[in-house]
């Protein structure tokens, strides 16, 4: 039964939350193994019951929507109480002014009768994501909070738990309301949790980080707020009623343009892109299953999520090139500015930026095909951020740093670890893996729109660069060996787990496309890609990719490499450093003019000068801003 | 999957490397005479693989050899998608494979000179990809598909329509070959050349691998110029020598520059000729037919 399935997605987090608040620390691995099982139980059964639409008539709606309407002003009130008590007067302004659109919605527009549910494929792709990925999330994090908060002492697992088991529960209703003053709601119990999530050590740069994300979300807020007042003067309520109305006829299109550019401003600001990005970077000071969570399968994904959803209503307009165009500079300005991070976890927020921008510039374009990448570049980037985000943590744990630099060697300190880590790094560069697949989808899709295309060829090859850093470093062997890696179940089962979820998903692309992307692309744009699947061919209308053969290939190598790995007889050494070797102390020391000795010291290339934060981050705000009026100008018919 | 394609495969797989390793050989002797040398002979690459595979296997780093099998398969790869026409992007993003296997190749021996090695040519990457991936764009605009089935039934040659293009692709070409003044990856040593860059650790049956799959990328990287007059196959074989020869001059007659240089050099004038022959084709609606 769908509707029980619906309403135990939300409720089934909900009451874990609770659980969690209740019960000792001592029980948290198990509640997190019952929640992992529950989550996957729970979406795959929602995948098998197929599509529908849940209705919440009478008498449930009343009472439903009166929750709905208490939670709002609790919201509203707990924004304006904490912005009060640390004296954070822009948040506070915010606050109040959500509080007016919020007692003017309530005044003067007129209420619904009934609430629904949208189960569709895209919908059930999310719910899978939020729910196996994000509860594997929470498994790893009782193996992580322990000696993170050992370091800190802290003592907040109980608000820790319970709001990561509530944001589960606020995506999972983002990603299925269709009413949209529910979505709202959920929209901001998101912004909400991260707020708690990111000022979690309590010291001064994480409230400071945690108020930027609320500050810089209720901004996206109340765009979204507006926007949905405007649809409801054109007696539009729900998600998928904006494109049936668009559809209707061009005066009709024309007249929700605006109100739909401000719901893809507030998808902006929720997906961090420029120039809203600093509360994803600023968020990287909690914990990193909270990154891990944000960037992945939560937060991020609910503005993308709701950017492609309202595809129906700008594919081909004005509006959508201003958003491809948009896209795409976040994607090139990000990669660029990733690839003068020395600090890995920055890297990786610059990525998911850069990648959520990709998707954003996919959905922009608007043809099928490009709508298609976008939905499963959501999936594919999904897993691997979440393994990349998952392994740094772990990484962090073992050496003791994040730095880049420092994590040369890594391959001999924790071989399983640094195995995952590269696989999830490859996987977002190189075919034959999900993420490059749908990036190739999308660049095809793209080049009938010659600035989209450039920044986007600039963007992927940035991409490899400061992947391919990373990569090189962490499987670079040196010679001292002295960390040792713990090797807990709830650390490596979901990190096992995600790794083999990228394997998969990507031999499976195609099923995979066939079942969800594909009525999903139909049901937006009334029309399917022209995408066909022979075995292991994805073939589209302009061009093939034969994945299966790169798998074959890659298992090929690794065969020839067993099989001859002890044909020739190897013979260990050591580097040779010019003659100048000093045996007896440490390989990798010269002697100098001196005949005193100095360790060499080799570091990759950043490019500070030229795409440092400090170089491009003014003009990045610049353009972006410049983009998003563009866009909103064009919403008004200017 | 019938007779012809696997005769197709069997003939790339003996005949590639014959011809790299001649093409090598030439250059060798060309370079010689340059400098006013006798030079080896002309199968002097083949010599030198062979004796490799004869030495011991000296290794720093037990995966240090994986990398270089996935360099040399993922480059047969890429090689064999030209020969069967496929889709050009992806070529390009499989060859992206081949030249990262070789990087972290260099770098997972941890040695100094192969990190540094491999670090510039990681900025060789951010150099010359931007410029294939638009080669491709240009072969979509002109044809409609990526799949190189249409440029090579095309009855008018590629290059009327993006000398630009073709300019920047010779560059590429040079910084690929790591010929001078793009050599800097694969040389560090003050004067002489013993410590080859991303290769320093390398020796025997491994470094024989790098050989050979050397062969095949020199016909990969000429099978791109190929393209360029595909239509008249015999003239594309031409141009593709003569852009080979042209490399050889340059690697003679210039002097290695810092990476930094070749850096601006690619981003700013390469990136804007191809990118203005892009526009072009945009705004001419061009067809190759």
């Amino acid at each position: 039964m769908i509707e029980n399935t619906v309403m135990l997605l939300i409720i089934v987090p909900l009451l874990f939350s609770l659980l969690f608040v209740a019960l000792p620390k001592s029980l948290y691995k198990i509640l997190a193994w019952a929640l992992f099982i529950l989550g996957a139980a729970l979406s795959v059964n929602l995948v098998l019951d197929g599509t529908g639409v849940v209705q919440i008539g009478e008498p449930n709606f009343a009472m439903l929507e009166n929750v709905v309407l208490i939670l709002e002003v609790l919201v509203i009130l707990f924004i304006l109480a904490v912005s009060a008590k640390y004296k954070n007067w822009p948040t506070l302004g915010l606050g109040i002014i959500s509080a007016a659109i919020f007692a003017y919605t309530f005044s003067n527009v007129p209420k619904v009768e009934g609430a629904s549910f949208n189960i569709d494929q895209f919908s059930q792709v999310m719910i899978l994501i939020v729910n196996i990925i994000g509860t594997a999330i929470i498994l790893f994090a009782t193996g992580y909070m322990d000696q993170y908060e050992e370091h800190r002492h802290l003592n907040r697992q109980k608000t820790f738990y319970f709001t990561m088991s509530f944001f589960l529960a606020a995506m999972n209703g983002l990603v299925m309301a269709d009413t949209l003053g529910w979505l709202f709601l959920f929209w901001e119990l998101t912004t909400l949790c991260s707020f708690v999530l990111i000022s979690y050590n309590m010291d001064e740069e994480g409230i400071n980080n945690g108020f930027r994300a609320l500050a810089l979300n209720l901004v996206g807020g109340i765009a979204l707020s507006i926007g949905i007042i405007l649809l409801a003067t054109n007696n539009v309520s729900t998600l998928s009623g904006i494109g049936t109305y668009a559809g209707t006829n061009a005066a009709a299109l024309a007249a929700v343009a605006l109100p739909v550019a401000l719901l893809c401003v507030g998808g902006f600001a929720k997906s961090a892109q420029m120039p809203f990005q600093s509360w994803l970077l600023g968020a990287m000071v909690a914990p990193t299953p909270v990154s891990a969570l944000l960037h992945s399968s939560t937060m991020v994904n609910a503005g993308v999520f709701l950017v492609v959803k309202l595809v129906p209503a700008y594919a081909g307009t004005s509006l959508g090139t201003a958003i491809a165009v948009y896209g795409s500079f976040t994607f090139v300005m990000c990669s660029a500015l990733a690839l003068s991070q020395r600090n890995a976890k920055r890297v990786l927020a610059y990525s998911t930026i850069a990648n959520l921008g990709l998707i954003i510039a996919s959905a922009g374009i608007g043809t099928p095909l490009a709508v298609a990448a976008a939905i499963m570049l959501i999936l594919f980037h999904a897993i691997s951020k979440a393994l990349l985000f998952l392994c740094t943590g772990e990484i962090e744990h073992t050496i003791g740093s994040r730095d880049i630099e420092d994590m040369s060697g890594l391959i001999k300190k924790a071989p399983l670890l640094t195995t995952l880590a590269a696989l999830g790094m490859v996987s977002m560069l190189l075919p034959p893996f999900g993420v490059l697949l749908t990036k190739w989808v999308s660049m095809e899709a793209a080049s009938s729109n010659p600035v989209v295309i450039v920044f986007l060829i600039l963007g992927s090859a940035l991409t490899t660069v400061y992947y391919a850093k990373w990569l090189g470093t962490i499987l670079s062997s040196s010679m001292d060996k002295n960390a040792v890696p713990h090797k807990k179940l709830e650390t490596y089962f979901p990190l096992s787990l995600l790794g083999l979820a990228i394997v998969v998903t990507s031999i499976f692309v195609f099923p995979i496309y066939d079942y969800f992307v594909k009525p999903q692309v139909d049901i937006l744009l009334k029309a399917a890609p022209a995408i066909s699947g022979l075995a292991g061919e994805f073939t589209t209308e302009i061009g093939a990719f034969t994945y299966i053969v790169i798998f074959v290939v890659l298992a090929l190598a690794i065969l020839i490499y067993l099989a001859t790995k002890n044909m020739f007889t190897p013979r260990m050494s050591s580097y040779y450093m010019c003659g100048e070797n000093n045996l007896e102390r440490d390989r990798l020391m010269f002697r100098n003019g001196l005949c005193s000795y100095e360790k060499s010291s080799v570091s990759n290339i950043y490019l500070q000068n030229t795409f440092g934060e400090s170089k491009l981050t003014t003009l990045g705000y610049a353009i972006s801003i410049i983009l998003i009026a563009i866009a909103l100008l064009g919403g008004i018919g200017l | 999957m019938n007779m012809n394609d696997i005769l197709t495969i069997v003939l790339v797989l003996i005949g590639a490397p014959i011809l790299g390793c001649l093409a090598s050989g030439i250059d060798r002797r060309i370079t010689a005479r340059l400098q006013g040398r006798v030079g080896p002979p002309i199968l002097q690459p083949y010599y030198d693989v062979k004796k490799l595979l004869s030495k011991d296997n000296m290794i720093v780093n037990p995966s240090q050899n994986f990398y270089v099998i996935v360099y040399l398969v993922f480059i047969i790869l890429s090689l064999l998608m030209l020969v069967f026409k496929q889709d050009f992007l992806m070529i390009i993003f499989v060859y992206t494979v081949a030249s990262l296997a070789l990087i972290v190749g260099g770098m997972s021996t941890g040695s100094p000179y192969a990190r540094v090695g491999s670090s510039r040519e990681i900025m060789a990457i951010l150099s010359y990809e931007p410029v294939l991936i638009l080669y491709a764009l240009a072969i979509y605009l002109l044809t409609g598909t990526f799949k190189l089935t249409a440029v090579l039934d095309a009855s008018s040659p590629l290059l009327i329509y993006t000398p630009l293009i073709f300019i920047a692709m010779i560059v590429v070409l040079n910084i690929k070959f790591k010929k001078s003044p793009f050599d800097y990856s694969t040389s560090h040593h003050g004067h002489q050349e013993l410590v080859k860059g991303m290769t320093t650790e390398y020796g025997g049956p491994g470094f024989a691998t790098i050989e050979i799959a050397h062969f095949y990328e020199y016909v990969f990287l000429t099978g791109l110029i190929f393209l360029f007059w595909a239509s008249t196959p015999i003239i594309g074989v031409l141009i593709g020598i003569l852009v080979y020869l042209l490399i050889i001059v340059i690697d003679n007659i210039t002097a290695r520059v810092y990476w930094q240089w070749m850096l601006k050099l690619s981003w700013s004038v390469l990136l804007i000729i191809s990118i203005v022959n892009i526009a072009y084709l945009y705004y001419s609606q061009a067809k190759l037919v």
